[in-house]
């Protein structure tokens, strides 16, 4: 038992003030006024009766509930070392947690941590046995179980600090099941890490068994200092045809002085650009580099700072390449207007991610090469010919998008082959209340960005006419009229896909054109129909990537693959093993296939990061952990003498003062109860 | 001994209810007439017709006074005396110092002092005698001489005294001997907080000087049974002198020594023909009166 401020003890003193209250002050106060004091002063004065305390039981409470707030002030606590040398007696079953995530590269935690582990490791004695477990993100068991001190020693020796985040909730789990195993009388965890606030998130179901006892080896820094680079922002534009892509890049500070740091831009391998940049104290600044055209595929690139206590966060890598437009074919009949796809035209050639590449063409003059070279062909309002149909399915089943966009004269040579519906007869909405889309499916692509509230009115739009159309099988509604009739439906053939739009993308039928949901409907309609993706030019470590999704051309790499690492390790993901790509490294990741190893055309690079969480370098109380894990707080086993938390750690994870405190309370409440009545 | 219940028709009025009534006048004369009205008679109530004795004639005695039957039974001239048919003077003696003002159930000594002092001088006046009053602490604060018109005048001062200063007996009463030349009939009231001997020799002159002397010992029943618990400081209401006491300790002490001041003025009053009476303040002040004027009565016939 020891206590944090002992110089509050004199305040015991303090217990002599109810006693001269009960011997002294309670007869001065006291006054009766009497006729004559001739008798009474006769009587011999006895001062020894006079101090007699006739209420033992309030003179007690008063002194008791003194006592205990003085206690309270001078804050007890009982020490570990105390606690410890109390616990049962018996072998143990100890379960070193390592944190490995890249945190611990800062200064020299990682090895202070590896030192840490083996001090654990020399404490495993006699019948005791060990595990380690190392984690990150993920918790992985390095040696289950052994009573072998030895190879406790090698498995830590080999040990390297990963790219990963922290995450105790896995590690804690794991090291619940080992001890949950074990037949031994005594169970502990060790846990060394630098307690990022970042890697705990709430107690995520960790429970260690009853009567284990969790040791916090905390080996954090105070008030460190670390700086790193935000991921990039890449905007493209098109110069003299080629494509360019301006960089803007961020640069964190997670310290509490100002600094300035030199950022360097390396494309290739090459730093082509510096800029400086000054971040203010835990807060962040970006720098825009000029612009740089992008000529070929993969080009690796990467912001670097300058080194600091923690490398791994200091560079930030991202692929570019050109990205080519999706190619569109507006066909029209041959005798159409010039402007009949004004509209059309014009909302296309908005487009920047994806850019839109817009030509218009005859229907019936559209030939093989120019449906080769398109992504999405939309019939605006025409009937194309027995061979264009047959081309048209071809371009479908071979993975392209057709938008038929019917007004009166739309419709298709073999009706029901290909289209998603069979067109009918036009329905006239123009005398009375003209119709509305009602119903719309968004859980489709197309309407998936319209589900919030607010980002898009279809309503608006009036519809004047449009064709009945009776969905074919396999078709699916997408879209519908007030009255239930099929605005939209689309049908999957073969690799491609068909969308039809059953009345006009102009003013002729409806005003959609002038209302503000048109644009963006357009866009998602052929973003849809070209099967556009997103390029993610970075990804995170601890993702799983799943390399047949990148496509070459138009087709996806086959297997069987070969992947680079970034350690420059080759990993081959054929159909026996694992077909996909764990990024555990930071850099740059090159699969190809296995046969065209030669070819870089036909190479996909995936930049690898780590995660910006875990460069914040806050730090938790391990009490919080320890609570958590445990059920209860304060309850850890005698570990080695540095394990051992300062006693205002101790006394605050014990917090005995408060209920002395309470105790101390609660009996100047009772006594106020009792001295009224025996007084009464 | 002459019990409460033993008295039919005796109405016996808690004090402190009378004490609220607050014209003096009135009290008295309820108390004494119900007393009145329960005795059918008061021990004064024709004392001038009182036989006293028998003496030879002596030539020039008025022969109507002559006692013929003795005459005729012995052959021999007798006059037959009486008492003196005057009217007597009374007066009441109270004790108006401070330790008066004490009362622990919410009449004080002095009122009761001087409700006792009221009816007993009610009572006189209707039998034509002379009213008189002194009220005293260490010196003399009020005196009305005896007169027969001075019963307003009595009550009136009675109803304003106050206890302002520490008591006395001997100079008060020394001084007072003085005043009252003629015999008559005194009424001490007080609470005697002085020596029995002392008490004694500071009653001396009045009585020498032939007066008859009634006294009566007003005490509290805070005073006789001492029914104090808590320890504290008791305060001297005269002095101010403070003593710390714990009462259930020295309480049977303090009762035995008043006790044995009672007995010692009993015996020293008793021993000089003065009738004594201590009077608790809790008892009704009829009841009080009554079993005083019964004794008395009885004690005359003795004499």
């Amino acid at each position: 038992m020891a206590f944090l401020t002992p110089l509050f003890l004199a305040a015991l003193a303090g217990l002599a003030i109810p006693v001269l209250l009960h011997l002294i002050q309670k007869e001065r106060k006291n006054v009766v006024h009497f006729p004559s004091l001739m008798f009474l002063r006769r009587i011999p004065y006895q001062s020894v009766q006079r101090r007699r305390i006739r209420h033992w039981f309030l003179l007690m409470m008063r002194l008791a509930a003194l006592a205990l707030i003085v206690l309270a002030f001078a804050r007890p606590f009982f020490r570990r070392q105390d606690l410890g040398a109390a616990a049962s007696s018996g072998a143990r079953e100890v379960v070193i947690l390592l944190d490995r995530s890249y945190s611990m590269g800062y200064g020299d935690r990682w090895q202070r941590a590896l030192s840490a582990a083996g001090d654990a490791v020399n404490g495993v004695r006699g019948q005791d046995r060990g595990s380690i477990v190392l984690f990150g993100s993920g918790a992985e068991v390095a040696l289950r179980s052994t009573a072998d001190r030895s190879r406790l020693q090698t498995a830590l020796a080999g040990v390297e600090s990963s790219a990963s985040t922290t995450r105790y909730g896995p590690a804690l789990k794991l090291a619940g099941s080992i001890l949950g195993e074990s037949a031994l009388p005594r169970k502990e965890v060790i846990l060394i890490s630098d307690f990022q606030r970042s890697g705990w998130q709430g107690a995520e179901g960790v429970r260690l068994p009853d009567g284990a006892a969790l040791t916090p080896v905390n080996i954090s820094d105070t008030d460190p200092a670390n700086m790193s680079v935000t991921p990039v922002a890449l905007q493209r534009s098109m110069f003299e045809n080629q494509e360019r892509v301006t960089i803007t890049a961020g640069v964190a500070n997670h310290s509490n002085a100002a600094s300035s740091v030199d950022l360097a831009l390396d494309l290739g391998g090459r730093v082509i650009q510096t800029q400086r940049v000054s971040p203010a104290a835990n807060g962040s600044a970006s720098v825009t580099f000029e612009p740089v055209t992008v000529a070929e595929k993969n080009i690796r690139a990467t912001v670097k700072l300058a080194d600091d206590k923690l490398m791994r966060d200091n560079a930030f890598h991202f692929v570019l390449s050109p990205e080519p437009p999706v190619r569109i074919i507006i066909a029209e009949r041959s005798a159409a207007a010039r402007d009949t796809s004004l509209y059309l035209a014009r909302a296309l050639a908005v487009g920047e991610a994806p850019r839109f590449e817009t030509s218009t063409r005859s229907a019936d003059a559209m030939t093989a090469e120019d449906l080769n070279a398109a992504s999405v062909v939309i019939l605006n309002d025409v009937t194309p010919s027995q061979a264009a149909g047959e081309r048209l399915q071809r371009f479908v089943e071979r993975g392209g998008g057709l938008l038929v966009v019917l007004g009166e004269r739309g419709s298709w040579p073999q009706s029901g082959e290909l289209l998603p519906g069979v067109p009918g007869e036009p329905v006239d909405r123009s005398t009375g209340v003209p119709a509305r889309l009602g119903a719309l499916e968004y859980g489709h692509p197309v309407f998936e960005i319209f589900r919030a509230p607010r980002t898009g009115d279809f309503s608006a739009a009036r519809f004047y006419g449009y064709r009945a159309v009776a969905p074919a099988a396999g078709a699916q509604v997408i879209a519908r009229f007030d009255d239930g009739g099929a605005a939209m439906l689309e049908r999957k053939v073969g690799n491609g896909r068909v969308l039809m739009f059953t009345s006009t993308v102009d003013l002729f039928w409806n005003d959609m054109a002038l209302k503000p949901v048109y644009l963006p409907f357009l866009h998602r309609a052929v973003r849809h129909l070209a099967g556009y993706r997103e390029p993610q030019p970075w990804r995170s470590v601890g993702e799983v990537v799943e390399p047949s999704s990148y496509t070459v051309g138009r087709t996806a790499t086959e297997l069987p693959r070969v992947v680079l690492t970034p350690k420059g390790e080759r990993v081959t993901l054929d159909e026996e093993g694992p077909d996909v790509l764990e990024l555990t490294e930071q850099g740059f990741y090159e699969v190809r296939p296995l046969n065209k190893e030669k070819d870089s055309g036909t190479a996909v690079v995936v930049a690898s990061n780590v995660d910006l969480r875990e460069s914040d370098l806050t730090a938790m109380d391990p009490q919080e952990v320890v609570a958590a894990a445990l059920g209860h707080a304060g309850r850890v086993a005698a570990g080695e003498p540095e394990a051992v938390p300062t006693d205002q750690a101790q006394e605050g994870a014990q917090r005995i003062w408060w209920y002395l405190l309470f105790a101390g309370l609660l009996l100047l409440g009772a006594e106020t109860v009792v001295a009224n009545r025996s007084t009464v | 001994m002459i019990g409460s219940g033993a008295i039919p028709g005796a109405r016996f009025v808690d004090p402190i209810v009378l004490a609220r009534i607050g014209n003096l006048e009135l009290v008295a004369r309820s108390v004494v007439d119900g007393f009145i009205n329960g005795i059918h008679r008061s021990p004064f109530f024709g004392a001038s017709v009182d036989f006293a004795e028998h003496r030879g004639y002596v030539p020039g005695d008025d022969i109507r006074r002559v006692d013929w039957k003795l005459y005729a039974r012995t052959d021999r001239y007798y006059i037959k005396e009486y008492e003196a048919d005057s009217n007597s003077n009374f007066a009441v003696l109270l004790d108006v110092s401070k330790s008066m003002g004490y009362g622990s159930r919410g009449m004080t000594k002095l009122d009761y002092g001087r409700m006792l002092a009221g009816c007993l001088t009610y009572l006189v006046h209707r039998q034509r005698d002379r009213v008189g009053f002194v009220a005293f602490d260490d010196d003399i604060v009020e005196h009305v001489p005896p007169s027969a018109k001075h019963m307003d005048t009595v009550l009136h001062v009675l109803d304003r005294l106050k206890p302002a200063k520490p008591g006395g007996l001997r100079a008060p009463l020394h001084k007072m001997a003085e005043h009252f030349g003629r015999r008559g009939m005194l009424v001490l009231v007080s609470d005697l907080y002085e020596e029995p001997d002392a008490v004694l020799e500071a009653i001396g002159p009045l009585r020498f000087r032939g007066n008859d002397l009634a006294v009566f010992h007003l005490l509290d029943p805070a005073e006789l049974d001492f029914s104090f618990t808590d320890p504290s400081a008791f305060e001297d209401l005269e002095s101010g002198e403070q003593i710390p006491i714990v009462p259930q300790k020295l309480g049977d002490q303090y009762r035995e020594l008043v006790q044995a001041h009672i007995t010692a003025l009993t015996e020293r009053f008793s021993a000089n023909r003065i009738d004594y009476t201590m009077v608790n303040t809790s008892t009704p002040l009829d009841h009080a009166l009554f079993s005083y004027l019964t004794t008395r009565e009885r004690l005359t016939r003795v004499r």
